[in-house]
């Protein structure tokens, strides 16, 4: 089973993704957007999000969801700190000593941690061991018709230092000033989650762990997507700029094999994707879509695509 | 006759093409070369047979699962609308790692197409039937897996496809011929603007690109006209050129 998600969401005063720091100045993500001027082509900067930022989140809450029903998470991944099972250093704390069959690496990192099992890794070593992530997020981007409609600003700030009057000397300042640069916009990204490759082989293509355990991490995968979803905890500086808004459009697809919904980025994204289905009925497929907008809370659509997935028997 | 499937893509944004696969830094395709047309495509068609296999090992040496699939296809290439941009801003990363703070600059250079105008991709598959009657793949799973393509590149590169169309062609020699999409130049004359790059040659294999014959491919910009010893197929109103 394969599941795609178009999230559209307004985030004001938001710092979720900063790149650069320039001295005092900190700027946002930003990434060129082409528009037409007068028979001219020109390019206007728009506030962005990485797609490796929304996956470094989602790869957060799986940690705690898989963490919270007792499956394995590894010690680097626990802290957040995906390092993959990157080279021997790393994997030597899954295994030792370290197999040579690429077959006995791969079992030993997916038994040993559902984070990379579903996010998968790249040990760089001889010979390199590799498994693709089973789940794939965009950049989130403005949505195109409003793009030209989001702003970053840099916004001034103060951080203050007590300073008493015997100790202070030269040009020890009681203020720092500094500028996080804060972007506005109506965002749309697309998450897939092929819930097939969880806990299977990539190399021979058999599963790695008994079917309960699979089923577990297939339910703990995507309860770590809905909770990064329903609790908007992606990004950064949460605790300062914690964007006003939320979720407003949500398209939820869940098909036999792959199929991405289109783009929220586009404004027609929820029919094109609902037209691009049907399709999937003339090769005999069955699939699943519902849409969260003025009617329905996103937590009502995500809620229904896990019983569509249990149902299924994903889980 | 060969059967060709046009698959209409749309991308959501932005289009990171390492030039060195396995590599995170500094250098990105502008364009879609082959190697990733036919990852892009053999993902869901291994997945139609239940296929999680990613790499082969023989021994010491490994491929890519995309390789099953590899003869599949005669030829593909790839038409784009809209210039796409390279950019990749610098990145100061800061880490704690075992106490010790680290601190690196780096960039991280992608396509972007994003913009006013609707980016599109279009990428034409010729199907090699002989390969195909031999299994287990029928046309039908080609076309299903055409509408599963998920991303073009790396993980950040999600997709759509919105329209795929199959049909018949017949390829025929020809001097001189006008096209949109992306062909080998060499021994050929071009009137008109586009970009060269160097690309894997896909039909050398997929996987591991240390040793890889590479080819240099023409992307146009609009339609060029295209002069030399030709092989073309027309696939609906378009012309295709394929290598010699
Ligand atoms: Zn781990």
């Amino acid at each position: 089973m394969f599941l795609s998600v178009g999230v559209r969401f307004e985030a004001n005063v938001e710092a979720l993704n900063m790149v650069e720091t320039a001295g005092n100045y900190t700027k946002h993500r930003r990434v060129p957007y082409l528009v037409e001027e007068d028979g001219k082509l020109k390019t206007v900067y728009v506030p962005a999000l990485s797609g490796e930022s929304l996956a470094h989140a989602y790869q957060e809450h799986l940690a705690r969801e898989a963490l919270s029903i007792g499956l394995p998470v590894c010690d680097d991944c626990r802290r957040n700190e995906f390092f993959k099972s990157m080279n021997k250093a790393h994997l030597k704390k899954k295994i030792d000593p370290i197999p040579e069959d690429p077959k006995k690496i791969e079992e030993a990192i997916v038994k040993a941690c559902v984070i990379e099992d579903v996010g998968g890794f790249l040990y760089a070593e001889k010979p390199p061991v590799r498994r693709t992530s089973a789940f794939q997020v965009s950049y989130a981007l403005p949505v195109k018709s409003a793009a030209l409609f989001a702003t970053s600003e840099p916004q001034l700030h103060a951080r203050h230092a007590q300073i008493n009057a015997s100790s202070k000397k030269g040009n020890v300042s009681e203020q720092m000033i500094y500028y996080v640069e804060t972007g506005t916009a109506l965002y749309g990204f697309t998450f897939n989650l092929d819930l097939d490759a969880i806990g299977v082989s990539a190399i021979t293509s058999g599963p790695i762990l008994e079917e309960d355990e699979i089923k577990a991490r297939r339910e703990v995968a995507l309860k770590a997507l809905f909770r990064m979803l329903s609790s908007s905890q992606f990004g950064a500086k949460l605790s300062r700029f914690f964007p006003v808004g939320g979720i407003t459009e949500l398209v939820i697809t869940v098909t036999e094999h792959p199929f991405v919904v289109t783009s929220p980025i586009y404004n027609n994204y929820i029919d094109r994707t609902q037209k691009r289905l049907a399709v999937l009925k003339e090769f005999g497929e069955e699939y699943f879509f519902t849409v969260a907008d003025e009617n329905k809370v996103p937590e009502e659509a995500l809620k229904e695509a896990i019983d569509y997935l249990r149902e299924k028997g994903a889980f | 006759m060969t059967f060709f499937l046009k698959v209409i893509i749309r991308p959501t944004g932005i289009v990171a093409l390492r030039a060195l696969p396995q590599s995170k830094m500094r250098t990105a395709l502008r364009y879609i070369p082959p190697t990733t047309l036919i990852g892009a495509i053999a993902y869901p068609l291994l997945h139609l047979k239940g296929s999680r296999t990613e790499t082969f090992y023989n021994k010491r040496n490994f491929r890519s699962a995309a390789e099953n699939v590899l003869r599949l296809f005669n030829w593909v290439t790839v038409k784009i609308e809209g210039k796409p941009r390279l950019y990749g801003s610098l990145l100061k990363i800061n880490t704690i790692y075992r106490g010790k703070a680290q601190s690196a600059v780096t960039s991280f250079p992608f396509a972007v197409m994003y913009g006013e105008a609707d980016y599109s991709i279009t990428a034409i598959y010729l199907i090699n039937e002989e390969e195909l009657s031999k299994g287990p793949y029928t046309l039908r799973d080609i076309e299903r897996a055409a509408w599963g393509m998920v991303r073009i590149g790396s993980r950040e590169s999600v997709i759509s496809v919105e329209s795929v169309k199959k049909g018949k062609t017949e390829i025929e020699e020809m001097q001189e011929t006008r096209t949109a999409y992306a062909f080998q130049f060499k021994d050929v004359e071009v009137e008109g603007k586009g970009t060269l790059q160097s690309v894997v040659d896909w039909r050398s294999g997929i996987g591991d690109y240390s040793k890889a014959k590479h080819i240099i491919m023409f992307y146009p910009e609009g339609i060029v006209t295209v002069r030399g010893n030709l092989k073309v197929a027309k696939c609906g109103e378009e012309v295709i050129i394929l290598a010699s």
